[in-house]
């Protein structure tokens, strides 16, 4: 290894545990005034707290759940495991919510908080993630008259399935409010952007079925035939779910859900 | 690219005038308001990969006024291999935006594959100095311009140093042709924590390469100062901008304020200070002002984030 190599290696590693090496100091110049350990000490400092600012603007409703003291010592603990890798800052919580689950706090006896907070964890960084993916602005979306043979999801789609109803709490948190930790309650959504607006769209069961299929490719009819044989759901009534007067097809596709491919002949619906 | 045409493409850059460093909080009034004569320092790293409004916001403001884009994760100075990566979409965004010209910091930002998302100093030494010769050979190779290299703050002195930072610069600058960002904060940051004397800096430093300066506000601990972007610029450092901007011909004059970011109007005002300066006018002690407060972390990455983040919730479906 370089000597310059071996300098940086010795200082990187001095950031991510300043009590790993004390002797580090002796890479740097004595003289002005802050010394060795109090130049290095700022650096020290300064890489925790920017990378904790960053994690608790990227998790706000999990800081509050956790309370700030908390959270920063789980951002302590997460990045001396993983520290960062990539260039952006945006990247930095997308280990987090797996790094939770591998290193739970309650151990062998699991305990529904900390179910909670994974979840939590995992909905926000998608959440996140989804405010600057590529996205359909600028391009054309489905209408109320694209025949459903064209329909398909916009890229800046994701399907979250959660122990817990995290989105209402995430939002609640992002109006301010202080809300209690929820009690166990399976959770289905969706996130879509339209005209850079992130809405999180709750789902049933069905549903979250329905889009999975079109996530995965299906057009419309096959979503609509595995959601009948999953649930074992009337053909007719899972038409009826989708396109009847309560269907969810009109805000599904007034919410941006849906682009329009050229899919062959128009068929009536 | 050889040492003469990069020389060629600097001596062409434009004079812009005062510029702003491009923040979210800002968006808004800076797409309603009247143009004016203003340019904008985009953080390269904040649009890159940006598929939301950020890459939609920094267009509109290219339509309008000129931008340059100014990275903090190039990692010019660390010993992994360059990110091809990070340079192929840097590339992208640049072919795309049109920058009057790309910028980084003299800095490693991370080995080991690690990023600390900070700008950490390099030891100064012969080593150093052909390792990121090279590198900025081949990054200008790539991005088919020259790169213009900011002073970073610095807190610490590798004990290893041999060279100053304005010798490095100027040995750098005359070996690769790439032309340099002379941040008076820093220059006064990180003169200030060693002990040393930044007019004899300004002295030794080739302000003829000097492309861009960029002015901002530090925090004054009394044994120590630190690099924090989030007040005004104090008036030890108007005083050096005064004498450096008149040695550099005019170079393209930019403010940073990355935290307690005040309105637009009054970052503008804070700016338009600077024309004083140009004029010639000595600093008067009145001109320091003392704030108070903060946390007093170093602020070089400009993030984001979620004020530009708008969601709602529907009801269930
Ligand atoms: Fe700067």
């Amino acid at each position: 290894m370089s000597v310059l190599a071996d300098m940086q290696s010795r200082m990187h590693a001095a950031l991510i545990d300043p009590h790993a090496d004390p002797a580090a100091q002796a890479l740097f110049a004595h003289d002005g005034r802050l010394g060795a350990a109090g130049g290095l000490a700022i650096y020290q400092r300064g890489y925790f707290l920017r990378i904790a600012a960053c994690m608790r603007e990227q998790f706000p409703a999990l800081c509050h759940a956790l309370g700030r003291a908390l959270f920063d010592d789980f951002v302590a603990d997460y990045i001396r495991d993983c520290p960062p890798e990539r260039h952006t800052l945006y990247d930095l919580g997308r280990r987090f919510a797996d790094w939770m689950e591998a290193r739970r706090p309650d151990g062998d006896a699991p305990e529904a908080w900390v179910d909670f907070m994974i979840d939590l964890a995992r909905f926000e960084y998608a959440a996140f993630t989804m405010f600057d993916a590529e996205g359909n602005e600028g391009n054309v979306f489905a209408t109320s008259d694209t025949a459903d043979s064209a329909l398909r999801l916009q890229p800046a789609f994701a399907l979250g399935r959660y122990r817990f109803p995290v989105a209402s709490y995430y939002h609640a948190v992002r109006r301010g409010e202080a809300p209690l930790l929820p009690a166990p309650e399976p959770c289905h959504v969706a996130l879509v952007r339209r005209d850079y607006i992130t809405r999180t769209v709750p789902l049933s069961a069905p549903h979250y079925t329905f889009l999975a299929a079109m996530l995965a490719g299906s057009d419309v009819d096959a979503a609509l035939a595995r959601i009948s044989a999953r649930f074992g759901i009337d053909p007719m009534m899972a038409r009826d779910m989708w396109c009847g007067a309560a269907g969810s097809r009109e805000r599904w596709i007034e919410w941006g859900l849906f682009v329009a491919v050229d899919a062959g002949p128009v068929k009536d619906i | 690219m050889p040492v003469a045409a990069a020389d060629g493409k600097l001596a062409g850059l434009p004079r812009l005038g005062l510029g702003l460093g491009l923040r979210n909080v800002h968006f808004d009034a800076i797409l309603s308001g009247e143009p004016q004569d203003l340019w904008f320092e985009a953080i390269s790293e904040n649009f890159m990969d940006s598929g939301g409004r950020p890459r939609a916001i920094l267009h509109a403001v290219a339509e309008r006024y000129p931008v340059v884009l100014h990275g903090v994760s190039l990692s010019i100075g660390s010993t992994d291999p360059l990110d091809r990566a990070y340079l192929a979409s840097l590339k992208r965004l640049a072919q795309d935006i049109r920058p009057a010209w790309v910028s980084d910091h003299l800095c490693w930002t991370g080995v080991n594959g690690h990023n600390s998302h900070d700008l950490l100093p390099m030891p100064l030494t012969e080593e150093s100095l052909a390792h990121v010769a090279a590198r900025v050979r081949q990054v200008q190779e790539l991005l088919e311009r020259p790169l213009i290299l900011e002073n970073p703050s610095s807190y610490v002195r590798f004990a290893q140093s041999t060279l100053s930072e304005p010798d490095f610069l100027r040995a750098l600058a005359e070996e690769t042709g790439c032309g340099l960002l002379l941040d008076v904060n820093n220059v006064y940051v990180s003169c200030f924590n060693a002990g040393s004397d930044p007019i004899a800096y300004l002295d030794a430093f080739p302000c003829e390469r000097v492309v861009q300066m960029h002015l901002a506000g530090h925090q004054d601990f009394g044994t120590h100062v630190i690099d924090t972007h989030d007040r005004p610029v104090r008036a030890e450092v108007w005083e050096l901008f005064r004498i450096a901007w008149a040695r550099t011909g005019g170079a393209a004059t930019l403010l940073e304020w990355d935290d307690h970011i005040p309105g637009f109007d009054d970052c503008l005002a804070e700016l338009r200070k600077a024309e004083r300066y140009m004029a010639g006018d000595t600093v008067s002690s009145g001109a320091a002002e003392c704030v108070r407060g903060g946390d007093g972390v170093s602020n070089p990455v400009g993030f984001l984030i979620p004020r530009a983040m708008a969601s709602v919730m529907e009801d269930a479906a």
